[in-house]
């Protein structure tokens, strides 16, 4: 009986072990599932999600099915490194995400002491590339570039008393203190430079102090339920002055929030959207993503998720391992001009996205976005 | 000089949205000891279901703006005042007998299992109001224009506060509402229904949280799940502020608040809004821990 015990113990075991080493591929996905931006987060979701599932009919990698595990970091720093904990226990090669800069800061360490490898989306502080990390990546731009293109745009529509709007945000602050900087450079001056408290409703009080300082251009690094309040605002204020943003205001909601009217007219800065990208590989991720979910992909962050989760896995294909350090080094030196969905896509050694990504777009007075020349 | 005034009437909209909400609080807090931390999403509850009536029933084509939108106030409020009924009934009954903290563990319970409910319900993406509702005029005080939406807004709150302190200091009903508030085993031996009165005190509170959170969506237009977190915070400082437990010191805390925010924002920092608001919000409870209108503590409600 004993031994009959026993036997069954070890055949047990032995399933369970080769249960444990079942043939997948785990790749994380760590995005805001809930909390203010969850829009976003779910939407990363469905992309990376549908991303593995087209992949794993055409064969999977190295073999194996890929598997995502998601865990929801709530668009808190908090949250965030919980979440981080979570997913560096269960045996991920790479871990996609996530959007913004102070929570995908949370979580950076961790996943570096496990040696995971991460890919981040949407976090553009300069900071998060500079710390020596070997494992960092991200698809999006850093903000120094975005704000370089925020003052060259600044510079060659002519405008001399800038106002600088942020929310406190590692992001927003990192791109006002950077465009302040540039235009201090160029001898423009800033006549209004202050922060806002991302949440609220009424901002009112914030216009009404703005107007005061009297400048022609307004500059908000800020995300878009803000920039949507602001605008909306403004105009029941009768302030006719031109507004610009930055990649965080790159929603339709804005145009929702703000109304056509209101909104007509703003400008902003962002890696170009879903619709404008013309390479044949976006083309067709953005028509399987409208039969799969009946819509058009949102926002661009979910976009670089998907490239994100893509070199990842071009990475473990073409390393033939899926080891992380040997994935990472494939990254940095041997993937060049990956034909992304937003783009080329290659990585220099601090894991930062290489080239020109940031497009100015303009709202119409239907509300629809329009890519300047 | 009129940047002051122009952030006065800034102030005083935010301030009256804040008084509307603080009065959940204050009353709830007089008659149970207790602070209701789902008052912030009861208030967000409000600005969904006005969403969705009004888009589903269209009632502001048929019978008009104003009238429409008084209509599905009254069908919000009734609505809310219900779903603060089961609350209370589900939540908090059960633990009136249990330490203090028990029940406020379950108000943060509340609070998350509504905020997340309306996100598995809406969904997680930002809602929009309707811009045409009410009509955009600007009326002209002293030369300087002020949107009618915001008088409106300052108007209704006040008449709202007003009555309802009429209700709880001349009705019957009132008297037993005061009664409850000061001694609740000795109104019982009066003949007064203590469940009935607390049952009253959670339909009264969450209605006007969530005629607010109608006015925030109409307003301000747009509207989200996470949205109740911040009022309800500034909301439950402004009770404080003007002396929890109080009525008219929840009108006044409410409108000081949002007054103290508009104007430290324009004079001091605009990042520092809050910290200022809090600052001036410490200083008051270390000269007067009651607060402001604190020194009726005896007779609460």
């Amino acid at each position: 009986m004993k031994k009959l015990l026993s036997l069954v113990g070890g055949m047990s075991l032995m399933l369970a072990t080769s249960a444990f080493a079942a043939d997948t591929v785990k790749i994380g996905l760590m995005g805001p599932m809930t909390g203010a931006w969850a829009a976003e987060g779910q939407e990363m979701k469905q992309v990376v999600d549908m991303l593995a599932e087209e992949l794993n009919q055409q064969g999977g990698l190295l073999g194996k099915k890929v598997e995502v595990i998601s865990e929801d970091d709530a668009g808190d720093p908090r949250q965030s490194s919980l979440a981080a904990n979570r997913l560096a226990t269960q045996g991920i090669v790479a871990v996609i995400g996530t959007y913004g800069s102070s929570i995908t800061e949370a979580s950076q360490n961790i996943y570096d002491e496990a040696g995971i490898v991460q890919v981040a989306n949407g976090s553009t502080a300069i900071r998060l590339s500079e710390k020596g990390l070997k494992n960092f990546f991200r698809t999006c731009p850093r903000d120094d570039e975005q704000g370089k293109v925020a003052v060259a745009t600044i510079g060659k529509l002519g405008f001399k008393k800038i106002a600088i709007l942020h929310d406190n945000t590692s992001y927003a602050k990192g791109l006002a203190e950077e465009a302040q900087t540039n235009l201090k450079g160029m001898s423009i001056p800033v006549v209004f430079f202050d922060a806002l408290t991302p949440g609220e409703r009424d901002y009112n009080a914030i216009l009404t102090k703005m107007k005061a300082s009297n400048p022609d251009f307004v500059f908000f690094t800020g995300y878009y339920p803000e920039a949507g309040l602001l605008l909306r605002q403004k105009k029941e204020m009768g302030w006719n002055v031109p507004f610009m943003g930055g990649d965080a205001v790159n929603n339709p909601d804005l145009v929702k929030i703000a109304g056509a009217p209101a909104a007509e007219g703003f400008s902003f800065l962002t890696p170009p959207l879903p619709k404008d990208l013309d390479t044949p590989e976006a083309k067709a991720f953005v028509a399987s993503f409208q039969k799969k979910f009946s819509t058009e992909p949102k926002s661009i962050y979910p976009v670089l998720a998907g490239d994100g989760f893509r070199v990842v896995t071009a990475a473990i294909k073409g390393a033939g391992s899926a080891e992380p350090a040997k994935v990472s080094a494939y990254l940095k030196t041997t993937l060049k001009d990956f034909p992304g969905l937003t783009g080329k896509l290659s990585f220099n050694d601090k894991g930062d996205r290489i080239g020109e990504v940031y497009r100015v777009y303009k709202v119409d007075a239907q509300g629809n976005f329009v890519l300047q020349p | 000089m009129e940047q002051f005034f122009q952030q006065l009437t800034n102030g005083l909209a935010v301030g009256g949205i804040y008084a509307l909400i603080a009065l959940g609080y204050t009353m709830v807090y007089g008659v149970l000891k207790l602070i209701n931390f789902a008052h912030g999403d009861l208030f967000t509850i409000g600005a969904y279901l006005g969403l969705t009536l009004l888009t589903s029933l269209a009632l502001t084509d048929h019978v008009g703006g104003f009238l429409g939108v008084g209509l599905l106030a009254l069908m919000v409020m009734g609505l809310v005042g219900i779903i603060g009924m089961l609350l209370e009934r589900i939540a908090y009954r059960p633990l009136r007998e249990s330490p203090r903290l028990s029940a406020v563990v379950s108000a943060l319970g509340a609070s998350i299992f509504f905020q997340n409910a309306i996100m598995l319900i809406y969904g997680a993406k930002f809602y929009v109001y309707p811009q045409d509702l009410l009509p955009k005029i600007p009326v002209y005080i002293f030369g300087m224009p002020v949107p009618l939406m915001r008088i409106l807004i300052l108007v209704a709150s006040v008449v709202m506060m007003v009555a309802l302190y009429l209700f709880v200091q001349k009705t019957k009903i009132g008297t037993a509402i005061r009664a409850a508030a000061i001694d609740q085993g000795a109104a019982r031996l009066m003949g007064i229904d203590v469940n009935r009165v607390i049952m009253l005190v959670f339909c009264i509170g969450p209605a006007l949280g969530g005629a607010a959170g109608m006015m925030v969506g109409i307003y301000y237009g747009q509207i989200n799940f996470t949205m109740g977190w911040i009022y309800g915070l500034k909301a439950f400082t402004a009770a404080i502020l003007g002396g929890i437990g109080n009525i008219p010191g929840a009108m006044v805390g409410g409108l000081l608040l949002g007054v103290i925010e508009a104007l430290g924002a324009a004079y001091i920092s605009i990042a520092w809004k809050d910290a200022i608001a809090f600052f001036v919000l410490i200083v008051i409870l270390i000269v007067r821990p009651t607060g402001l209108l604190g020194e009726r503590v005896a007779e609460k409600i």
